[in-house]
């Protein structure tokens, strides 16, 4: 089990997601960044659903009641376990009693800890995900707090140290800069409703990302996108990444603990494979919008399921390696 | 605008697609979308058949390679639905009117030009019928509320309306399963639960479902 | 263990599926180098043993141990893990060894203070490369 000792902002335990209960009205939640969180339980040799914590501010502080693996991937953050430093990226290990300690965070906006074995709290509907508005999964259906104790699963992690470079540099896009992000996009259905001008200034537009960006949804700030006319729907089901454009002309990303159902138009919908690109986005950098075809976005999804094996395999490979010797 | 009279059909990226039938937002018309969502529900590939108000949203286990034979079955689907009775219990949910929770509620009567009095009771008249559940967990969509009482959503959310809160959205009523952001107008309360996640169906309420509100006490 | 030629063939097709360029492996008295004809380049890791001079004075060697290439920084850190004249702990990182998607660290094998960090950033070193040459602690010159 570990025990959490300081935490600064809403840190939380997730999974992937719930992603079959949209007919009681209930969202996905799951991890922000799912790459961060696979590539953490890869290394672990966990399932890659096994739940971790989503640590989005810092510092955090938490200590180990055993001998255990673990890893830390997502944002690039200063950390330390007694004494040693843990580079980005990592899987290290605790002894029992040892403290980790979580410092600051210089690239990315949320941090994932995993375990050997995973976090093992019940699974709820389906997931180990916790649901804010219904407080429910995760540890009590709330974000964590000083004196909570997380039981972990059994585990038969390796321990040793290993490494693997941060997705963001695997998985680079072509003209993105440090403070800004581009993610690719389906058009939604009332892209049609924009005219033209419209639709290329959403395009070319640069979006601040504003502090009111979280978990539910990322708040853009920019020239105003106003459809011909306003458009009002009739409540209708959405996902994580859909754009809406509220009458204020500034688009919301939708992200894990978003309504599982809305009215405004859609313009776009952020693609799977770069969902937790925006997860990663911090607050105050910007965000750019790239058009791509349904067939498209389908081919970068194989795309990252050929980078998910390639790291499982990578991972396999260097165990073998070092287990010959 | 003017109401399509073929339905619409548009993707949510690779996670699902949005089904919109034509026609006006009543009974029959949802009827033929609860039909249409049982059908889609057992097709190849897809998660889960969610419907909206008068729509339909498909999620994917795996999205398909070509989209087109996926439009042609909900075209087909929805010009063959024939409405079906789905849910049917009567639910009576004990309301106050009014007080801390409800306290939109004299606003609600002077946007309307009616007494507080007069809009609890046309309020509570109507048997409603749960269209569709959504936004949140437990929270139902209801449909048959009387327009008289008809009030525009708010300009800016409120960030934190009461869990149980019985609101007015535009022409449509509701009640919050659970406390969070609302752009509606709370009237009023009731300690009725919605969700639990250790039911066997975590939801009490399912589409079809008819709800009665009964005036337990009016706060003035 | 001697190095079987099911092993070798084995190793090519690990190499080929996780998209490594090159792996190296020393046993006593046999070393076997795989390279994947990526049009990858070699740099020399026989050179850089000689840059590490004979272990005659009471320095250790942090070596690597695995293939790959060499970072003395992560890519996310300005400052490279260590740097001469540093003090570490024994199962200190003192760098890197990218191989494929992963990072394997090379390890302090004692406490002592850096004296040269051998390697270049880039350069392709294979198990057994020295990587930073470390004076140990506590054994300081006997007593007069």
């Amino acid at each position: 089990m570990i025990e959490i000792l300081s935490v600064t902002g809403p840190a939380s335990v997730q999974d992937l997601g719930r992603f079959d209960q949209y007919r009681f009205g209930v969202g996905t939640s799951g991890a922000m960044d799912d790459v961060a969180l696979r590539a953490g339980n890869i290394l672990l040799g966990n399932d890659e659903n096994a739940a971790g914590i989503e640590i989005p501010m810092l510092p955090f502080k938490l200590s180990f009641g055993r001998d255990r693996a673990f890893a830390l991937t997502g944002a690039g953050v200063e950390a330390e376990i007694a004494g040693r430093s843990i580079p980005p990226w990592w899987r290290s290990y605790a002894r029992a009693g040892d403290v980790l300690t979580i410092k600051a965070m210089s690239h990315g906006a949320r941090c994932y800890l995993t375990v050997g074995g995973g976090i093992d709290v019940p699974i709820v509907l389906g997931s180990r995900s916790t649901q804010f508005r219904g407080e429910f999964g995760g540890l009590h259906g709330r974000p964590l707090q000083p004196g909570d104790i997380l039981p972990c699963a059994a585990s038969t992690a390796t321990i040793g140290e290993l490494g693997i470079e941060p997705a963001d540099l695997t998985l680079a896009r072509a003209n993105a800069s440090t403070d800004e992000t581009i993610v690719r996009v389906v058009i939604a259905g009332e892209y049609d409703g924009f005219d033209g001008p419209t639709q290329a200034l959403f395009w070319r537009s640069s979006w601040k990302i504003t502090p009111q960006s979280n978990r539910y949804g990322y708040r853009l700030q920019g020239p105003a996108v106003k459809p011909r006319v306003p458009i009002e729907k009739r409540s209708h089901g959405i996902v994580p990444g859909v754009i809406q454009i509220p009458p204020n002309g500034q688009p919301i990303i939708q992200m894990r603990d978003a309504q599982t159902s809305g009215g405004y138009p859609k313009i776009a919908t952020v693609i799977r494979a770069d969902l937790w690109r925006v997860g990663q986005a911090r607050l105050g950098g910007k965000l750019r919008f790239e058009q791509t075809a349904y067939t498209d976005a389908l081919a970068a999804e194989a795309e990252m399921s050929a980078y998910l094996d390639r790291l499982r395999t990578n991972v396999r490979l260097v165990e073998e390696i070092r287990a010959c010797r | 605008m003017t109401t399509p009279d073929r339905p619409r059909i548009s993707l949510l990226g690779t996670s699902a697609l949005l089904f919109e039938a034509p026609g006006a937002f009543d009974l029959p018309h949802q009827r033929r979308i609860w039909s249409l969502a049982a059908t889609a529900s057992a097709w190849p590939g897809i998660r889960e058949a969610i419907p909206g108000i008068t729509n339909l949203m498909l999620t994917f286990e795996t999205p398909p390679r070509e989209l087109k034979t996926l439009i042609t079955a909900l075209n087909d689907g929805w010009d063959e639905a024939e409405g079906i009775a789905i849910g049917g219990r009567e639910i009576k949910l004990p309301v106050t009117y009014g007080g801390e929770i409800g306290s939109s509620l004299k606003s609600v009567a002077d946007h309307c030009g009616l007494s507080v009095d007069d809009v609890v009771s046309i309020h509570a008249a109507p048997l409603y019928t749960v269209f569709a559940l959504g936004s949140h967990p437990g929270y139902c969509y209801l449909g048959g509320m009387d327009p008289r009482i008809t009030m525009p959503r708010r300009q800016t959310p409120l960030q934190r309306s009461a869990g149980g809160s019985v609101s007015i959205g535009g022409s449509q009523t509701g009640v919050s399963a659970s406390p969070g952001p609302s752009g509606w107008h709370a009237i009023g309360h009731t300690d009725w639960t919605f969700f639990d996640p250790s039911w066997p169906t975590p939801a009490a309420l399912v589409p079809g479902d008819i709800i009665r509100f009964e005036i337990e006490r009016v706060i003035r | 263990m001697p190095i079987e030629l099911t092993d070798i063939e084995r190793l090519a097709q690990i190499l080929e599926r996780s998209g490594v360029d090159a792996i190296e492996i020393e046993e006593s008295g046999q070393s076997l180098k795989l390279v994947m004809d990526t049009g990858a380049r070699m740099a020399a890791s026989p050179m850089l043993a000689a840059a590490a001079g004979p272990a005659a004075d009471h320095s250790v060697i942090a070596k690597a141990d695995v293939a790959g290439h060499f970072l003395a920084a992560h890519p996310w850190r300005d400052k490279p893990f260590v740097a001469p004249g540093q003090r570490i702990e024994a199962g200190a990182i003192v760098g890197l060894v990218k191989i494929g998607l992963l990072y394997a660290p090379v390890i302090a094998p004692a406490a002592g203070t850096v004296d040269a960090v051998i390697a270049e950033t880039g350069a392709m070193v294979g198990y057994g490369t020295p990587i930073a040459r470390i004076r140990p602690l506590g054994k300081i010159s006997p007593i007069s």
